[in-house]
């Protein structure tokens, strides 16, 4: 009874005013995404508006043309951007998952050329696109005489997300759980076999979603294109990798830069076109993600 | 105990475990450890070092055949660096190596002629946390036997596994369905399965209860009894009651600091578990299980 005739009970439940501080916490967040969602809401109903006059079947159905702005297409924008994205699909991305799995799985990471070389490939992923455009100018189009081609464009660019490919591809395979290696190996599986069997599949989401999002970087790219002779109103498709080409982002530059007003509007639709496949490219990404996404 | 080995079928290493020895291997002697009369492993002066750190040091005991050994001390004091030479399990690890000599049948071990791989197609391994494949459970347990090789119908393999394990009748009607939505209990004796599948001699187990419930933990230790008829078992356990529940002999190791003042890794005492826990000769052994240090 003496315990219980405590006037004022030693702990102390109430409030010290934190759901406020919650509260403005939580608003301040929302606040930040809302921000970049706005732009981008803003900067689509932008474009859509802009450009809806001209986006008909004339718009792919066309080449480009200075004459007739009001008529004038971009189908060998599309084409050749398409040839770049799959020529530098089938170069890049090998490559960067064959290089990811060797610095995850095989290389030994107490030896310092192995750490130059992780340390170069973060550094790789941060040069400016234009760089690799000077490279690809020097030495693909001009030392190796590959000339103003697709494949020099598609050489270029892979150079240019390799260093991507491989830092996502390393995440998706760091991702995997050791004790998954582990198992195989002591049922007596080789390296390879726990690599080919177990780790590669674990972590095809995980690549696939770097992959595409590595890609969509590239479809967005101009500057590299500016300095190999992507030219500017290209009035025939791609042929093949030793044709000539020009790409949207390059197509969109030189429609802005024009005085006449039709030109603007044709710039607008060709941005929907280019968000629409980015879009379409990151969606996937998603799909795949969650499609094939492993819970440990 | 008393029914000889059947030989291994030969491949890889086609001298591992073609005559198995009555008479033991005699390594350096060393006091309070006996020798199994039909080893599997005699083990003789075993450093496990990392890089130029000595984990364990001087280590000598031998793996029954068909006896459930027990590795129990402290934390730290190298029985998981131990179980995993007797795998190669080490050599994943950069900068790890072994010394001394470990016997398998009669075979080094670590000699210069022995495919790893082929050592751990032999001598399976069942971990402290359960790691099923994410695939589904046949797909686990039909792994070991794919990258193997081995032929024949896959659909026996895999129940003849399932049902060593004790897990064929409740898994039966799922067994496409993933092994990640098994309970922990059951993810661990479908690894247990796992690697029964691809017909080891021995099966080396590190703490296989430690993440599991008491049930689950009783499940598997039925499991152990009764698969010590068919395979020899070396665990590593923290809980004594377990290893003097279940092996037949006892390995206590512990860490002891070098004049150096450098941990090592040491058997400490190696005898049937009867006897370590009932009369053991060391005083160490003595304070470790009546629970006065570790």
């Amino acid at each position: 009874m003496a315990v219980l005739s405590t006037p004022k009970s030693a702990v102390q439940l109430a409030s010290k005013g934190r759901p406020l501080k919650e509260h403005l916490f939580r608003i301040a967040l929302l606040a930040s995404l809302a921000i970049a969602l706005v732009f981008l809401a803003m900067l689509i109903v932008y474009v859509v508006q802009e450009g809806w006059p001209r986006l008909d079947a004339t718009l792919w159905e066309n080449q480009p043309s200075i004459r007739r702005p009001e008529t004038a297409g971009i189908q060998s924008g599309i084409f050749g951007t398409l040839w770049i994205i799959g020529l530098t699909a089938l170069m890049a991305l090998p490559t960067g998952i064959l290089a990811a799995i060797y610095l995850e799985e095989y290389a030994d990471k107490s030896k310092w050329y192995n750490r130059l070389i992780e340390l170069n490939i973060s550094n790789l992923a941060a040069v400016p696109s234009i760089v690799y455009g000077i490279l690809g100018l020097g030495i693909i189009a001009r030392w190796m005489q590959f000339g103003f081609t697709i494949m020099t464009g598609a050489i270029t660019v892979s150079l240019l997300v390799l260093p991507i490919v491989i830092i996502s591809a390393r995440e998706a395979i760091r991702a995997v759980p050791p004790s998954i290696r582990e198992g195989s190996l002591a049922l007596g599986a080789t390296q390879w076999q726990t690599i080919y069997r177990q780790v590669l599949p674990a972590s095809v989401p995980g690549i696939a979603t770097g992959s595409i999002l590595a890609l969509s970087r590239a479809i967005g790219e101009a500057a590299p294109f500016l300095m190999l002779g992507a030219a500017t109103l290209v009035r025939f498709n791609p042929e093949g990798v030793w044709s000539s080409f020009s790409v949207l982002p390059i197509q969109i530059y030189s429609f802005i830069t024009r005085p006449q007003a039709e030109f603007s509007v044709l710039a607008a639709a060709a941005i929907v076109i280019l968000l629409a496949i980015l879009l379409l490219m990151n969606s996937v990404a998603i799909w795949l993600r969650n499609r094939y996404q492993k819970r440990w | 105990m008393n029914d000889p080995r059947t030989p291994i079928p030969a491949s890889g290493i086609a001298q591992i475990g073609v005559s198995v020895p009555n008479v033991s291997v005699r390594g350096p002697e060393v006091p309070r450890t006996i020798e199994a009369l039909d080893p599997v492993f005699t083990v003789s002066g075993l450093s496990v070092f990392y890089g130029d750190y000595e984990a364990v040091r001087g280590v000598d005991m031998t793996i029954g055949n068909r006896e459930i050994t027990a590795m129990i001390g402290p934390s730290g004091c190298g029985k998981s660096t131990v179980l995993r030479c007797f795998n190669r399990m080490n050599d994943l690890i950069p900068g790890a190596r072994a010394a001394g000599k470990i016997l398998y049948h009669n075979e080094d071990l670590y000699g210069d002629h022995v495919d790893p791989i082929e050592v751990r197609r032999r001598i399976g391994m069942v971990f402290q946390k359960p790691n099923p494949f994410p695939k589904s459970i046949y797909d686990n347990i039909a792994y070991g036997p794919r990258v193997n090789g081995v032929k024949g119908k896959m659909d026996d393999i895999v129940e003849e596994a399932l049902t060593k394990a004790a897990l064929w009748d409740e898994v039966k009607d799922k067994i496409k369905q993933n092994a990640l939505s098994l309970s922990g209990g059951q993810q661990q004796r479908l690894c247990i399965a796992r690697a029964i599948a691809v017909k080891p001699d021995v099966i080396l187990m590190d703490e296989p209860c430690s993440a599991l419930d008491p049930i689950a933990t009783t499940k598997i230790e039925d499991l152990m009894q009764e698969l010590s008829r068919d395979y020899t078992i070396v665990i590593v356990t923290h809980n004594m009651q377990q290893a003097a529940r279940v092996s037949d002999r006892t390995a206590f190791f512990t860490a002891e600091v070098d004049a150096e003042g450098v941990r090592h890794g040491r058997l400490v005492e190696f005898d049937e578990t009867s006897r370590i826990f009932t009369n053991p000769s060391d005083k160490r052994t003595e304070d470790y299980i009546t629970g006065r240090f570790g």
